[in-house]
């Protein structure tokens, strides 16, 4: 199941951009981040970043909402021990920190911050370890398999700045797990689906519920 | 463990692909523009593009870290007195730098001449000398690929990004077992060639 | 065309250009250390373009507040686990067909690696607690705002990060009918209906009434406008907080669902 828009596009602006930009609705139901991002036509800020990497950008945004967003709620949760609850509060604000950096780059052109239903893997040390460990590594390798994509050199530079941030966290959390920090002499790339179908998997993007509705009330008034 | 390339299809920059347009390179190199072409200012010195020519220097200054860190890691097994869980670090870090130096050479065309063998010295006096030291090592290594990997072809980035993220991971394993925070900054700072060069003679290795 | 060629004609630009180039840079150009590999070092990387602040700990998370929806009907218990005592059953959805939400007061496992969550319960008496399985629940919410309602003053004000951002005079239950007194939160929005007694807007919370408790709904709690302003403030209600329609269309634009809801 790719990582459908409708998931990820909770209060309707990037459909209102599409449609904006002349997509057919069609397209955007059964779109993926990229293609919608991509056909959107107006730069980001004042440096204009090149519409392939608004796309990559915002690909990365979406997994960099993932962790802050697991992190943050870990945090608050205040359910974790030890160096795991640590690990929640330090890598949390460095994710956050990265979520800021995004946003600001892309503007208006950002990506909406999905709905997150953990499932208790924010609420437990051993879940909680586990899907950290599987979040940084999915990190690693999706910015791995964007950045030779990239147009431009800037971008790249801070993809690999992060990158490698990502990497360290991934050693964090597999040592604190118990599990090799550093498996291979090579990590591996992953592409933009098979990230998606991963996340996807997971569950963890919900729409939003609504609270709302038509109806007269029937309160004791 | 990864098939290797050890050749990238041969480009000037991701879009000359003809020998028109090289040709056309040849007339703007001094800074021309050539009607809608790519300006070659001085600030934009084919030396910025990615080529296999530029390639080929980075990966021998990276090979060049890779030797030094291969030969602390095989040093440090000898007589660093190592035990437990910072034996088992070095044991397996030295193998993936091994690996490294390996893939290198082989994109490389082989072997390169100029091996630096360093003598670690006080650096492998002792346990906490190899830690101290260690961190170091895998913090000029993410460095050192984050300075060059923009320099680099697409498919030579792609395979240097398969190592950094490894020395990362080896940064953060050894801090994680001295008890440190394993990873302190938001982004990892890039080191340009003269600070790698610099950063290694700190050791007493000289890769001029 | 064969690809060395190209490689070699390739190489051979570069090569040309960067006789030019060092011929025009090396005028001033400052001396650096010496390299073994032929030619200028090599290009330092560009300026990122992501900007990344100082990582920073959650701000004070004292005026946050999280909520969540349930997924399924679900059973809250006295303990967590799945054999302790029933407490109340929750329905998935509510009187007004949204879903149904609690605030989350605490976390344990179960000893079979299940999270339980203890919340209070949209039940009679108001503030019973109980344990739900995670699983019954959705996407946690978080919300920096927090209505108290002044049963003494007859005020309401909302807070936002702990600061007060609206105001207003309520309405509130007679003696015999008394808006109950606890910690609830605000639980639905409902709009687009024609009756003036409510006003224009109105919110339901976790509140029930303790006397009403044949209500057509339940006798749930509300916070709704008014067709009597002249009674706004005092105590004239059935139970629910009542506002002049001005104040309730202000409330509707600052309090999102999820608020919790002090009445002391």
């Amino acid at each position: 199941m790719e990582l459908l828009l409708d998931d990820l596009d909770t209060r309707g602006a990037l459909r209102e951009a599409a449609e904006k930009a002349g997509i057919s609705r069609a397209v955007f139901l059964g779109g993926t981040i990229a293609s919608v991002v991509a056909a959107l036509s107006a730069p980001a800020a004042a440096e204009a970043v090149s519409r392939n990497d608004i796309a990559v950008l915002n690909f990365a945004l979406v997994l960099e909402y993932l962790q802050s967003s697991f992190y943050t709620e870990a945090d608050r949760s205040a359910a974790l021990h030890g160096k795991a609850a640590a690990a929640a509060r330090r890598v949390g604000a460095v994710e956050r920190a990265h979520v800021k950096a995004f946003e600001a780059l892309l503007g208006r052109q950002a990506i909406k911050r999905p709905a997150f239903n953990f499932a208790g893997t924010t609420e437990s040390d051993r879940p909680f370890l586990k899907t950290a460990v599987a979040f940084e590594d999915l990190a690693v390798a999706a910015y791995k398999g964007q950045a030779p994509r990239l147009r431009s050199k800037q971008v790249l530079a801070s993809a690999l700045a992060i990158h490698s941030v990502e990497a360290r966290h991934a050693a964090w959390m597999r040592y604190l797990f118990h599990v090799q920090p550093a498996v291979s002499a090579f990590d591996d790339a992953a592409s933009k689906p098979k990230i998606e179908r991963v996340v996807a998997g997971t569950h963890f993007i919900v729409a939003r519920p609504r609270m709302e509705a038509r109806r007269r009330p029937r309160l004791t008034g | 463990m990864p098939a290797v390339r050890p050749t990238v299809p041969p480009r000037i920059d991701e879009t000359a692909t003809t020998r028109t347009q090289l040709l056309q390179r040849a007339t703007v190199c001094g800074g021309a523009v050539v009607g809608g072409g790519i300006v070659w200012g001085l600030s934009q010195l084919s030396f910025a593009a990615p080529s296999d020519e530029q390639d080929a220097r980075v990966f021998k200054l990276v090979l060049a870290l890779e030797h030094v860190k291969a030969a602390f890691y095989e040093q440090a097994l000898a007589r660093a007195g190592l035990n437990g869980e910072l034996r088992d670090f070095a044991r397996t870090v030295a193998q993936h730098e091994k690996s490294h130096v390996a893939f290198l050479e082989q994109a490389l065309g082989g072997a390169t001449e100029s091996t630096p063998r360093p003598d670690f010295g006080d650096a492998l006096k002792d346990v906490d000398a190899f830690s101290a030291a260690a961190v170091k090592l895998e913090d000029l290594a993410v460095a050192t690929y984050n300075g060059q990997a923009v320099n680099l072809t697409t498919a030579s980035l792609t395979a240097a990004a398969r190592v950094v993220s490894v020395e990362a991971r080896h940064a953060a394993w050894i801090r994680s077992i001295l008890g440190e925070v394993p990873a302190t900054e938001p982004t990892d700072a890039p080191a340009s060639e003269d600070e790698t060069r610099a950063r290694l003679r700190d050791f007493g290795v000289d890769v001029g | 065309m064969s690809r060395r060629i190209v490689a070699a004609l390739g190489a051979a630009v570069v090569a040309a250009c960067a006789v030019v180039a060092i011929g025009k840079v090396a005028v001033g150009a400052p001396a650096g250390p010496t390299s073994s590999l032929r030619g200028a070092p090599l290009p330092r990387a560009p300026r990122p373009a992501l900007s990344v602040p100082s990582p920073r700990d959650l701000a004070d998370s004292r005026h946050v507040s999280v909520w969540t929806i349930l997924v399924r009907p679900t059973t809250a218990r006295a303990r967590p686990d799945a054999d302790a005592r029933p407490v109340a059953r929750l329905a998935r959805r509510t009187p007004e067909g949204t879903p149904n939400s609690l605030v989350p007061l605490g976390r344990a496992g179960d000893g079979h690696g299940h999270v339980w969550v203890r919340a209070r319960l949209p039940v009679l008496p108001n503030g019973t607690t109980g344990w739900v399985p995670r699983r019954a629940l959705g996407a946690y919410q978080a919300v920096r705002t927090h209505l108290v309602v002044d049963l003494e003053r007859l005020t309401a004000t909302l807070l936002r990060d702990g600061r007060p951002v609206l105001r207003a005079k309520v309405g509130v239950g007679q003696p015999r009918w008394p808006t109950p007194r606890g910690e609830f939160h605000i639980r639905n929005r409902l709009t687009g209906y024609r009756d003036p007694f409510y006003g224009p807007l109105a919110f339901g919370t976790s509140a029930r009434s303790a006397k009403l408790t044949d209500w057509p709904g339940g006798g749930f709690v509300g916070i709704h406008g008014t067709d009597r302003p002249d009674l706004v403030p005092g105590r004239v209600s059935h139970g629910c907080i009542r506002m002049r329609n001005d104040d309730v269309l202000r409330l509707g634009r600052l309090m999102p669902v999820g608020t919790p809801l002090t009445i002391r």
